[in-house]
């Protein structure tokens, strides 16, 4: 089950990240400092079957399976850190 | 899967200093956000004490080292997100 971040309603945001990993940390902080509403999943803290099937769906938008890759109303990815791209996108 | 554990300062300084001085041997330089680095660093520690090797923190690792071979920082995909991304993901 994804985590909730509550916040401004803007575009739908799912972010795929790692626990680990420090741009997904840097934007998750982005988000938050943003006060947008996310919902996100520390896909290395799963196991079984939800691992799976996040797995599959991270797949589907980045093939390179790396992290964050963050899923925009279902309709775009956007891989890695990317600070002006977010900032454009998320303006509310 | 648990939470990354606590990891040791110093332990990070030392990699930290390791790392820079290796990269910078081979012509590649480390994010010069240091704190980043740092974190990233931890994260390498972390994931050695899961897996037993350095799976790249920003890939998702199998646990198994045969199959996770292409993510050992430096990983695989290192070269090709310098020339896309300007840093490694």
């Amino acid at each position: 089950m994804a985590k909730h971040v509550p916040g401004k309603k803007g575009p739908y945001i799912m972010l795929y990240a790692l626990s680990t990993c420090p741009w997904c940390q840097k934007t998750k902080r982005l988000l938050d400092e943003m006060g947008i509403e996310y919902y996100y999943e520390d896909v290395d803290l799963l196991s079984g079957d939800a691992r799976r099937d996040v797995m599959a769906d991270v797949e589907r938008w980045n093939p390179n399976r790396s992290f964050p890759t963050m899923i925009v109303d279902d309709s775009r990815a956007i891989i890695g850190f990317q600070e002006n791209e977010l900032r454009n996108l998320l303006k509310v | 899967m648990s939470m990354p554990a606590e990891v040791n300062a110093d332990e990070i300084d030392q990699l930290y200093i390791r790392l820079k001085k290796e990269a910078e041997s081979a012509g590649y330089y480390l994010n010069p956000d240091i704190d980043f680095t740092k974190m990233l660093v931890k994260s390498l520690i972390t994931n050695e004490g899961r897996y037993g090797y350095w799976a790249c923190p920003c890939r998702l690792a199998e646990g198994i080292k045969e199959e996770d071979l292409d993510i050992v920082c430096p990983c695989d995909y290192r070269d090709a997100d310098l020339s896309r991304y300007g840093t490694c993901f």
